[in-house]
């Protein structure tokens, strides 16, 4: 039988219809305050909602500001994200883009037009991953495959403090404008190139001999991440997601962005404290996330083993894990001895041979034990027989009040509309000159008591700040531009 | 260049020193290669050196965001439960790899694996902040300190009296970080995992086989999200660093790690936010390049190990092949030229259908061969190609070799460990991050940081370790 839905959507104009957001109010300060009051934190949460609260964001300084950023990067996430953190923390960020566009303008899932949205003034279609990692930032265009376009680029870059670029490895070297010159002219510049695989090495990165890219998920694939991640095939099948599994976006190139920005914000703080000089980097996606995957790789240096998936459970943490339930799947989380027994309380209420089988199974003790596969398997498989009747925002609640972390899996509707996000707000609306109403996901970063991070727009329109940006840094008029752009040079 | 009466030497083109001209000659590989020189990072200076961090942190998250700036050089000092230590002292992949001791007293207890990578270069000591002599103790590193980081829920240090509210009337150029899950708001008491930020944010609903495909929603393996939330506080941390040298003051971060993994969406977000469409699993494949994905081969590079990990799951290919010329090169490799006809844009290629035709047919070709039978024929046709590699594979790789960025290194305290991290979250050429020690053991550092750094005479902390105060 077809399931009723609130919106019937028989065609694909239908689903072109902008929905209001958010479709029930967040909750009031009031109903919040009762919350803090629960445990005595009335007078903290008070404090900390006049402090960092987000509707004070914008009346605050910028802590990056002054800081002039070039971002040259095309194709991927990974140098946008970097110049987007500097961007949201108050940097000029200027992203060169050429005269075509950033290749990442034109991707659109399944490759349907109708998800870009039109540039207001041009009616010159974009893709929105584009749109929502171009905050803040400028656009201009520049061909730096003209002799002209070149000398162009090394007037910006002089300027610049920070410059972000991943063209493929010695491209910009051969074109005589990489570090190796840049440095010389503008030895204050932090220059980095954010790869996939890196500029040098054995496996550094390629083109195809047809000069396509290299993108995200190779970054994931060449540091074990996929190999790790997803179900064995002893739960799913081979081919129907029993098998290694690349994360749903392109998680590697946000890993080394944000790694970009730390470390071009450290290169900051010595070249301003210390050495005013600036200096190279190089943070590549594959060496950036493996960083971050735990032990995986000094696991192996060990005792040899290879790391296998688990799924949606963990080898390390009984428990920790999602589970299906009624409507969805389940997050629960109590490693230690008090959550685990929390946990246990909570389902013996309703299962009572959940207390026998697991509460007072001596082996499901000691907490290092608990990790065992068959552990795991007789845990989560008693777990799951009390979630098959609960639903998510039951569970939630029964969890809740014992202490106990959880927390549902959450399609991107629901994690709009869950209470939290909208009330602080995670996830918010903001005019676009360009493209209208937007939906965005906040900084983490702006929940600060002097600077925090902050969106004033979204996407920007491809050499929409050529004018001022060309006038500002380099006193070239309207004409000379018309000539330029004539020459194809911007 | 105007007047050449006026052009100095200097100000010419071109190299302007015998060094100068000896660089220029260098291939580009060789340059980077010399100018980054992994293996010798401990002859450059740190990036945040005379900066002290107080990390009263657990778990991942936000142990992480203050690793960075250990490994950028700054003075880490990490705060522990007297004899216990923090959870992940007791966290191990299958209770199975520990260093020893955890500590002095305790030889028969190791600090598990999963430890690893968060606590590089830090200084450990104990302190139970329970206890009325704790708060002293504290506000005196509050002091000397540049900046703290901690974990507990929202109101926990504030009625340990230990708060931004009151640390900031100590020291007014302190920056304090909270690390949480949620921060304020109505869900504030909520506790927080890697793995429930991968849920609640609603990154889980887009990774993995879609439930039509029999699929559940994947984990990002083991706490990806933790780390990755982290980094982005050590953003917001150097940030605040430059605010106060130009200002003077300090400042407070509430941050949450729940909302970073939304904040990794991308298209997500605005497109359910105009068109009300949402986001769902696509598996292995890419929502918006095609061919761009992992496709599976039939055989096994290590049809004989005895290791299912190599025997079974060695067969995976990561191929990108999305542009009109190399998706054609593709087909032809295949010996599959119908299928370019078939799909000759790359919007007739990546409409869901084209796409598991193109992808099974791919699978079709690659079930009699092995992963690199595989990689080998569509990185000798030139096009783009690898395979999917396990931690032995990343362990043994050439290339992370050569860059330094996996290696062996003897640590003081537990001598030679394979170093992942540190080295591999970016070269610097100035001043590159370097791994001193991988950790230190429960309560190392207590004489230093009590009697060398805060002058409290060695029979005060006999006595307080007697208490179990230390």
């Amino acid at each position: 039988m077809k399931e009723p839905r609130e919106i019937e959507i028989n065609s694909r104009a239908d689903t072109l219809k902008p929905r209001p957001w958010p479709v029930t109010p967040p909750p009031s300060k009031e109903d919040v305050a009762k919350i803090y009051a629960r445990r005595k934190a009335e007078e903290f949460g008070k404090f900390m909602e006049e402090i960092v609260g987000f509707e004070h964001a914008y009346g605050k300084a910028e802590a990056l500001q002054g800081l002039k950023v070039l971002d040259v990067g095309i194709w991927r996430l990974s140098n946008s994200f970097a110049s987007s953190l500097l961007a949201e923390m108050g940097a000029e960020v200027v992203k060169v883009e050429p005269p075509g566009g950033d290749p990442l303008r034109e991707l659109t899932p399944f490759g349907r037009d109708e998800y870009k949205l039109a540039d207001a003034a041009s009616g010159e279609p974009c893709g929105l991953d584009f749109i929502a990692e171009m905050r803040n930032k400028y656009s201009v265009t520049l061909n730096l495959e003209s002799a002209e376009g070149r000398e162009i680029y090394k007037k910006l870059a002089n300027q610049a403090d920070v410059v972000i670029e991943n063209y493929p490895p010695g491209q910009f070297d051969e074109w005589g404008i990489g570090y190796r010159q840049i440095s010389r002219t503008n030895p204050r510049v932090i220059y980095a190139w954010v790869g996939v695989h890196g500029q040098w090495g054995p496996m550094k990165d390629k083109v195809s001999k047809f000069g396509q890219w290299m993108l995200d998920p190779f970054g994931q694939a060449a540091c074990s991440f996929i190999h790790n991640t997803g179900f064995p095939q002893d739960l799913l099948p081979r081919g129907g997601g029993g098998d290694p599994t690349r994360s749903g976006v392109w998680i590697a190139d946000y890993v080394a962005g944000e790694q970009a920005a730390v470390d071009i914000l450290a290169a900051l703080y010595h070249r301003e404290e210390v050495s005013g000089k600036g200096q190279f980097v190089e943070v590549t996606a594959a060496e950036a996330l493996m960083d971050i995957l735990d032990f995986d790789i000094a696991w192996y240096g060990f005792n040899g083993s290879i790391k296998s998936r688990t799924g949606g459970w963990d080898p390390n943490l009984n428990q920790y894990a999602w589970n299906p339930c009624k409507d969805g799947y389940m997050m629960i989380g109590g490693q230690t001895d008090r959550l685990w027994y929390r946990i246990n309380m909570c389902i013996e209420k309703e299962i009572p041979q959940f207390g026998r089988l697991i509460g007072e199974d001596p082996f499901l003790k000691e907490i290092a034990a608990r990790n065992a596969f068959e552990a795991l398997t007789k845990t989560y498989t008693l777990t799951t027989m009390w979630l098959r009747d609960n639903t998510r925002a039951q569970t939630e609640k029964k969890l809740m009040a014992y202490d106990v972390a959880a927390g549902p899996v959450m399609t991107i509707d629901e994690v709009t509309e869950f209470p939290h996000f909208k009330y602080r707000p995670w996830v918010n609306l903001i005019e676009d000159d360009s493209y209208g109403t937007l939906m965005y996901a906040v900084p983490p970063n702006a929940f600060q008591y002097r600077t925090p991070a902050r969106v004033k727009w979204m996407g920007r329109p491809l050499g929409k700040d050529n004018s001022e940006i060309y006038m500002r840094y380099l006193g070239l008029g309207n004409e000379e531009l018309g000539q330029l752009k004539e020459k194809g040079v911007i | 260049m105007g007047d050449v009466r006026n052009v100095c030497l200097e100000d010419l083109p071109g190299p302007s020193s015998q060094a100068e001209l000896e660089a220029e000659k260098v291939s580009y590989e060789e340059y980077c290669r010399q100018l980054f020189a992994p293996g010798r990072e401990f002859e450059k200076p740190e990036a945040l050196k005379g900066v002290r961090w107080m990390s009263c942190t657990m778990y991942i998250f936000t142990p992480h965001a203050v690793a960075n700036l250990a490994e950028l050089g700054a003075e880490v000092i990490k705060i522990e439960t007297p004899r216990a230590g923090e959870p992940m002292r007791h966290t191990s992949p299958f209770n199975e790899a520990y260093l020893y001791p955890m500590h002095d007293s305790r030889p028969n207890t190791g600090t598990g694996f999963g430890y690893m990578n968060a606590n590089p270069n830090k200084y450990n000591i104990t302190l139970d902040y329970h206890r009325p002599e704790a708060q002293e103790v504290f506000r005196r590193l509050v002091t000397v300190s540049d900046g703290l980081t901690e974990c507990y829920r929202p109101g926990t240090f504030d009625k340990w009296k230990q708060s931004y509210r009151y640390v900031q009337e100590i020291n007014p150029r302190f920056i304090y970080v909270w690390g949480g899950g949620f921060g304020y708001g109505p869900k504030t008491f909520g506790a927080s995992y890697d793995i429930l930020g991968q849920a609640h944010a609603g990154l889980a609903s887009v990774t993995g086989w879609h439930e039509d495909f029999g699929g559940h929603p994947a984990k990002h393996t083991n706490w990806i999200i933790d780390w990755y939330s982290g980094t982005q506080i050590t953003v917001g941390i150097l940030a605040a660093l430059n605010w106060r040298r130009k200002t003077g003051l300090g400042t407070m971060i509430e941050f949450s790690q729940v909302q970073c993994a939304t904040r990794a969406l991308g298209y997500g977000v605005p497109m359910y936010g105009r068109f009300g469409i949402v986001r769902q699993r696509w598996g292995n494949w890419d929502t918006q390049l095609c061919v761009h994905g992992i496709v599976l081969c039939g055989k096994s590079d290590y049809p004989d190990d005895k290791n299912p990990q190599l025997k079974y799951d060695a067969r995976y290919v990561a191929v990108s092949a999305f542009n009109d010329a190399d998706f054609k090169e593709l087909c032809a490799v295949i010996g599959r030229k119908d299928l370019y006809d078939k799909y000759k844009t790359h919007k007739e290629r990546l409409s869901e259908y084209a796409q598991m035709d193109i992808y099974k047919t791919l699978e079709e070709w690659a079930a009699d061969k092995s992963r690199s039978e595989v990689a080998k024929a569509l990185t000798g046709a030139g096009l783009l190609a690898i395979p999917v590699m396990n931690d032995k594979e990343v362990y043994e790789s050439e290339h992370f070799r050569a860059r330094g960025t996996v290696r062996w290194q003897e640590d003081p305290t537990f001598g030679d460990v394979v170093v992942q991290g540190g080295y591999s979250t970016g070269l610097m050429s100035a001043t590159p991050r370097r791994v001193k020690w991988i950790w230190r053991t429960l309560g190392a550092d207590n004489m230093k940081i009590y009697h060398e750094l805060l002058g409290y005479p060695v029979s005060q902390l006999e006595d307080w370790y007697a208490k179990g105060i230390i």
